[in-house]
């Protein structure tokens, strides 16, 4: 793989002339202390000193809601085929390695063709960051990304260290090469072991990974689940914000004046009581603690078994979102045997007094 | 059936008159729903209203008097399918927020000793409270995707969806910062979606007014309130706002 340097104050020149024909996504401020991703019209918007964005980059590919095509009674009409060109930049490491299981999930068995289509044409920027309290990529081993990313940024004082992931991120370098420079030295190299040791003892949330599939196996019936379900406000919110959660429902709209339908899709939350509802009104997993096994089977022990990584790339954001504290941290945890420190168990606590 | 559309029936209770007058603002829909449908009665927006035989009632409001008691059984008794039309008729509306007690005690604050001659009125209850109700629509007022979502699905022949999911889905698909986490005394995770998140899409918290969604942990949010510093007091007052009738009793008791 290339490296090769930027000066930070050239970022914006960069990326200003490699998105003359594509959006261009990357971190903005919301609110006081928040971020999302957003479409910028000029780089200067973008606030590079983030943490995590609320949605992950999934809501890029495939929006929380939309038309995937009309249906009528024997044809059926294509809507939402997402050609525009993107350039995503800023991404963390958690989130291109949520990226790469998505990949991976929609082309598993079969291939989601809205994913597909909006995902090849979506260039990807990795950008190096900073570990807070909820940061676990450094327990799930998504901490560093070595593939997933067309180019990825790594800040070391006042330069980027740009490693060149695929040939269309070495075309973006060459459409403006006189802004980079060639010569990385061993000092750069030293600096950057130095910055990733440094990086490495900054978190500050570590979880046992690797017991995760076992202690959910003999855990399964543990008074735990129970805990949890009692606080759980059954909002979603912790699917909905999961770079990993990929599933989704699909309506049927029909319209007034024409023989056709619209058939939408939008993004389904396990946590919810509808999500396992089914024709006929019965449901298979009405109890709030049911639901909450699945989401941390799903997270800690199934995708475990069947691809030798947690469907958890460490990111936080439920740790971040979820309002009564539930959280692969937590939950882990407790499954663990800590005594955990969120309104879930205290509330528990006096619930089961 | 008139020409194979289906009869259709608009009527108010107590109410804002909010959702018939959303009907009347589906400007672009307009012409598509009167073509579609037979609209037999509808008194805010048309005055030849026939009260027959009709295939759908759509009953706005709240019942608050002994008038419109007999009103809505009469309506039932001509539709195949009554619909909750709006927050009053599905849950009672902010007017069904207080007990019979307290309902006795405003009646005689605001009337004194007036006697009633008209009618008599009644603590205010939800439609299905007195009849039979098929299908649901809250909304303060209702939706208008939701409404004309609805009303296709009925005109097509396809039963109508419900819409079991919480206000903080759509907060959470519009990306907005949580202000339940950030201290605000936020109602999303207990009431039906429906509104887009509007008030948080405005970081002002939800008050509710869509109603309660199925199976709100109503108890949990309360502690979870309280170890923010709310009092009781005032979580209960805001939670039975747009509860109605069913869950105010039920919140009286958390
Ligand atoms: S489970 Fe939590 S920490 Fe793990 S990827 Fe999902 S949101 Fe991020
Ligand atoms: S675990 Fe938390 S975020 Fe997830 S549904 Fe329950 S309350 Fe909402
Ligand atoms: S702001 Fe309110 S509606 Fe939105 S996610 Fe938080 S609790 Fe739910
Ligand atoms: S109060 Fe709640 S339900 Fe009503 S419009 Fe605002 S966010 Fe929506």
């Amino acid at each position: 793989m290339r490296i090769v340097k930027l000066k930070q104050d050239r970022l914006n020149s960069f990326l200003e002339a490699v998105s003359t024909d594509s959006e261009l996504w990357g971190p903005v401020k919301k609110g006081a202390d928040k971020h999302r991703f957003k479409i910028v019209d000029n780089p200067a918007e973008f606030d590079l000193d983030y943490t995590r964005t609320i949605l992950p980059p999934k809501k890029i590919f495939l929006p929380p809601r939309f038309n995937m095509f009309k249906a009528m009674p024997t044809a059926y009409e294509e809507e939402t085929m997402d050609p525009t060109k993107k350039i995503l930049f800023g991404v963390h490491p958690c989130d291109i390695h949520g990226i790469l299981i998505m990949d991976q999930f929609y082309t598993q068995t079969y291939n989601d063709p809205y994913y597909i289509r909006s995902r090849e044409n979506t260039i990807i920027l990795g950008h190096s960051c900073w570990p807070d309290e909820h940061c676990l990529c450094h327990s799930t081993g998504t901490d560093v990304a070595n593939e997933g990313y067309d180019l990825f940024f790594t800040a070391l004082n006042d330069e980027y260290l740009v490693w060149i992931g695929s040939s269309k991120g070495d075309d973006l370098v060459r459409i403006v090469p006189e802004l980079f420079n060639e010569d990385l030295s061993d000092r750069d190299i030293q600096n950057y072991i130095r910055w990733r040791e440094d990086r490495s003892k900054a978190f500050k949330a570590e979880i046992n990974f690797k017991a995760m599939p076992d202690f959910m196996e003999l855990k399964y019936r543990d008074a735990v689940w129970e805990n949890l379900s009692h606080a759980c406000l059954a909002c979603g919110s912790c699917s909905n914000v999961c770079p990993t959660c990929t599933c989704y429902n699909v309506n049927d709209k029909p319209r007034l004046s024409e023989n056709a339908s619209d058939i939408a899709r939008c993004w389904d939350a396990c946590t919810l009581e509808s999500y396992s509802e089914v024709a006929g009104g019965e449901n298979f997993r009405e109890s709030r603690s049911e639901r909450l096994k699945l989401y941390y089977t799903h997270k800690l022990q199934a995708f475990i078994s069947k691809y030798g990584k947690p469907a958890c790339v460490g990111c936080g954001r439920c740790a971040a979102t979820c309002p009564v504290g539930i959280n692969v941290k937590t939950v882990a945890g407790a499954l663990d045997g800590e005594e955990v420190d969120a309104f879930w168990s205290r509330y528990a606590t006096e619930v089961t007094k | 059936m008139n020409n194979g559309k289906p009869k259709i029936g608009i009527y108010e209770l107590t109410g804002c008159a909010g959702d018939a007058l959303l009907i009347v603002d589906c400007e672009m829909e307009l012409l598509d729903i009167f073509t579609a449908a037979d609209i037999q009665s509808f008194a805010m927006a048309k005055s030849d209203n026939i009260d027959g035989e009709l295939d759908v009632a759509l009953v706005e409001g709240s019942v608050t008097t002994e008038k419109e008691i007999s009103e809505l059984k009469d309506i039932r008794e001509r539709a195949k399918i009554v619909v909750a039309f709006g927050n009053c008729a599905a849950h009672g509306g902010i007017q069904a927020r207080f007990d019979d007690k307290e309902w006795q005690e405003n009646l005689k604050k605001v009337y004194g000793n007036q006697k009633f001659t008209h009618t008599k009125p009644v603590r205010s209850k939800p439609i299905d409270e007195f009849v039979k109700v098929d299908f649901y629509l809250p909304g303060c007022p209702v939706s208008k995707e939701q409404f004309l979502h609805f009303l296709t699905r009925m005109l097509k022949g396809n039963p109508p969806e419900h819409y079991p999911t919480p206000v903080c889905v759509t907060c959470k698909y519009n990306e907005n910062d949580c202000l339940l986490n950030n201290g605000k005394l936020c109602l999303g995770p207990l009431t039906a979606d429906g509104c887009g998140s509007v008030c948080p899409n405005h970081n002002i918290p939800c008050f509710g007014c869509w109603g309660p969604v199925e199976n709100a942990n109503a108890i949990a949010e309360l502690h979870l309130l309280k170890e923010k510093g709310f009092s009781v007091e005032e979580i209960k007052k805001r939670m039975a706002n747009f509860a109605g009738t069913k869950l105010a009793d039920a919140i009286k008791q958390l």
